[in-house]
């Protein structure tokens, strides 16, 4: 069985559960204004009356909705977020800093999705999304992959934001250098505390994360160095996992 | 610590009040000035002493059911954000949302079983050395100078959470329990609380959330010095409750007690801008006992900006009526019932790092004989105002001024003005050690000797949520 990372050109309408007629934006908004906007502001621009508190003086901060520079996303670098990028954000909330909106019902997450896409002319001007798929479920974790994933790891210098240990402190950090588009500092993640990962924990949560970077922040997409047909991308998960002791949440 | 984060900091917080001072508030804003600079003297001898922090953020009682950080729904604990506030109105739930019976659960056939991390959590606040000074240490039976050692007796349990969506609860092992029913009608036309809680929770200046916390000292001579803000002070000597027990003047009361048993309703039926909240109360000091065989009741109303710019701003105002709901007893008059009533308004301004906020009360006292009103003044006031910084991630300075009024038996009402300074350092965001000191600015010859004497004190402790 092989593996390959799936780039595909395809159009947003991969997003058919999104609703974008007027009762529904005016059902996104009423939800927007109660839920979300305390964070993210009104104008959608971050800004919230509490969105100093969580992180103050250290990147993140709610997401800017008027920036084209979404984190989470399975597009490559540089692309807006699907619809079902938002959807799994909204829902799983991100750890530390957003709380999950699971209580919502899923017409309401798809309503609200409606209206953030409002905030940003990009969202009606750029109609391509270039996913990235993985095709191939996740490797064994033998210690075979396991020690492939360490050389990895270091081969595409990880360590240098992640630290040797993977505990978020490598030299770029400990040097004060890390910031995000805001110039905000920013913490690497330290990879030995799963539950701590925002773009998720899962095996495809994290192969994930690392093909795509997450935009706006230090990390950088790594697609090119895992072209297809290649299996090492699940020998990085591995390793990664392997650094911690807490289970998947 | 970094250096040159702490300099950034507190150079962008001066030029941030420079600004407004031009632009808003001179006065004030050179006040604030001057308290920061004052307050960063102290800071500074406080992160002397720490010389190694631990790098980790803390996820602690609710914050682990949603896998947040504290300062999510707080600026800084305690002490709510707008988030917090709405998470609180909705009865443990997300704003805008009906969580309650999902987030955080497992589902077995039709029972939901939650973590029982998420729910329990524990609170320790500690004054690890407290010096108290005072004068007049020549009287044999006056207060005299004490340096007192602390121990983490303040300790609560609490458990909180939802039992389904829009029901929900909390109770410790202080003083509180209530269940709350929420989203009555609508979504937020009504939420209903029962049960022993504080009442001035939604209000603009909350009782519980104090970054200076309540201090209690025996000093010698009778009476113990209370330091706590006089908005929400008794106010009254001489003034007992329905079981005989004398009342501080100093103690939280009425609307601002920290607990009491009783209803309330609360909502934002027009939207996010205005609340409501109509309550009654067994009364002071009753607990589910109602030795007058009546009720006490409250009235508030809040209006809110909370839309961008990292601003917020909201007014409050009420009334709290009481039927027989103390007892007097003032020298050379006989002790009979009064009706005890309270009005009060407050405000919260925050601006990314500034967090000012206050309230002003008047307490009044009817229903006395002439007799009685000759010896016993039955109005009183009190005013707290206070602000916060957050310097760096970790540290946060606060000033509070309290101006209280006294008012009751004539030759000991208690009329004081009291300045507190803190620094308060988060080792994590639910551990905190702070350094504070309270100077009593103004000493009326009429206050109890205690209040009379007191002339500051030098608090340093530990407070932390798990």
């Amino acid at each position: 069985m092989s593996l390959y990372l799936a780039i595909t050109c395809i159009a947003t309408s991969q997003a058919a559960k999104l609703d974008r007629s007027p009762e529904a934006l005016e059902k996104g908004a009423t939800i927007y204004h109660r839920a979300c906007i305390f964070c993210h502001g009104i104008a959608g621009k971050g800004d919230g009356p509490a969105a100093f508190f969580a992180s103050s003086y250290s990147a993140p901060r709610p997401k800017d909705f008027t920036r084209k520079d979404y984190k989470f996303r399975s597009t490559i670098s540089g692309e807006l977020p699907t619809d079902q990028d938002l959807f799994r954000t909204i829902t799983n909330g991100i750890p530390g800093y957003m709380p999950p909106f699971e209580g919502l019902t899923e017409t309401e997450r798809w309503n609200v999705i409606a209206y953030i896409k409002t905030f940003s002319p990009a969202f009606q001007t750029e109609h391509v999304n270039t996913l990235i798929t993985l095709e191939m479920p996740p490797r064994p974790a033998t210690s075979d992959s396991i020690a492939r994933g360490r050389m990895m790891y270091l081969e595409l210098e990880c360590h240098v934001c992640h630290g040797l240990d993977a505990t978020g402190h490598g030299p770029v950090h400990t040097q004060g250098d890390l910031k995000d588009n805001t110039g905000l500092p920013i913490q690497p993640t330290n990879l030995t505390n799963l539950p701590s990962f925002k773009n998720g924990a899962s095996p495809q949560d994290i192969a994930r994360t690392i093909l795509t970077g997450l935009d706006g922040a230090p990390m950088p997409s790594y697609a090119s160095a895992f072209s297809s047909p290649d299996t090492s991308i699940w020998h990085m998960v591995n390793y990664v996992l392997s650094l911690s002791t807490a289970t998947q949440p | 610590m970094d250096a040159d984060s702490l300099t950034r900091n507190l150079l962008r917080c001066v030029r941030i009040l420079r600004e407004v001072r031009v632009s808003l508030l001179p006065n004030v804003s050179f006040l604030l000035t001057r308290l920061i600079c004052a307050a960063i003297a102290v800071a500074i001898g406080v992160l002397s002493t720490v010389s190694v922090v631990p790098d980790a953020d803390a996820i602690p009682a609710f914050a682990r059911k949603y896998n947040v950080t504290c300062t999510v729904c707080h600026t800084r604990e305690p002490r709510l954000n707008t988030f917090g506030e709405r998470f609180l109105e909705n009865g443990y739930q997300m704003p805008g949302t009906e969580d309650g019976g999902i987030v955080g659960k497992k589902k077995l056939g039709d029972v939901t079983l939650p973590d029982v991390t998420d729910y329990l959590a524990f609170r320790m606040r500690a004054n690890a050395v407290s010096m108290f000074n005072v004068d007049e240490q020549d009287a044999d039976t006056g207060p005299k100078d004490r340096t007192l050692l602390g121990s983490p007796r303040n300790f609560t349990l609490l458990g909180a959470g939802t039992i389904t969506n829009n029901v929900g609860f909390f109770a410790d092992t202080s003083d509180r329990a209530v269940i709350t029913l929420n989203n009555l009608g609508m979504h937020n036309l009504a939420h209903l609380r029962i049960g022993e809680f504080d009442p001035s929770a939604f209000y603009s200046h909350s009782t519980r959330r104090q970054q200076l916390g309540i201090v209690t000292a025996k000093l010698g001579g009778a009476s113990s010095l209370m330091l706590a803000p006089a908005a929400f002070a008794a106010k009254f000597s001489g003034l007992h409750d329905r079981h005989g027990a004398l009342i501080d003047p100093s103690t939280p009361s009425l609307f601002n007690t920290e607990s009491e048993v009783g209803i309330d309703i609360h909502g934002r039926p027009f939207g996010d801008w205005f609340l409501y909240q109509v309550g009654v109360l067994n009364g002071e000091g009753e607990g589910t006992s109602d030795s007058n065989n009546s009720k006490d009741w409250y009235v508030m109303g809040r209006l809110d900006w909370a839309q961008s710019n990292l601003f917020s701003a909201n007014i409050s105002g009420f009334s709290y009526m009481g039927t027989n709901n103390a007892t007097i007893a003032a020298a050379g008059a006989p002790g009979h019932d009064a009706d005890w009533n309270r009005y009060g308004v407050a405000a919260t301004i925050r601006y990314q790092m500034f967090d000012v906020y206050g309230s002003y009360t008047i307490d009044r006292i009817s229903g006395l004989s002439e007799a009685t009103e000759a010896v016993f003044d039955t109005s009183a006031s009190g005013l707290t105002l206070q602000a916060d910084v957050i310097v760096t991630d970790r540290l946060l300075m606060s000033a509070q001024y309290n101006n209280l009024d006294g008012g009751g038996d004539r030759s000991m009402r208690l009329r004081q003005s009291v300045l507190g300074l803190q620094a308060k350092y988060f080792l994590r965001s639910n551990i905190a050690i702070f350094v504070r000191n309270d100077l009593n600015l103004r000493s009326a010859e009429e206050s109890p000797p205690v209040h009379h004497a007191f002339r500051h004190a030098l608090l340093s402790g530990l407070a932390l949520v798990f």
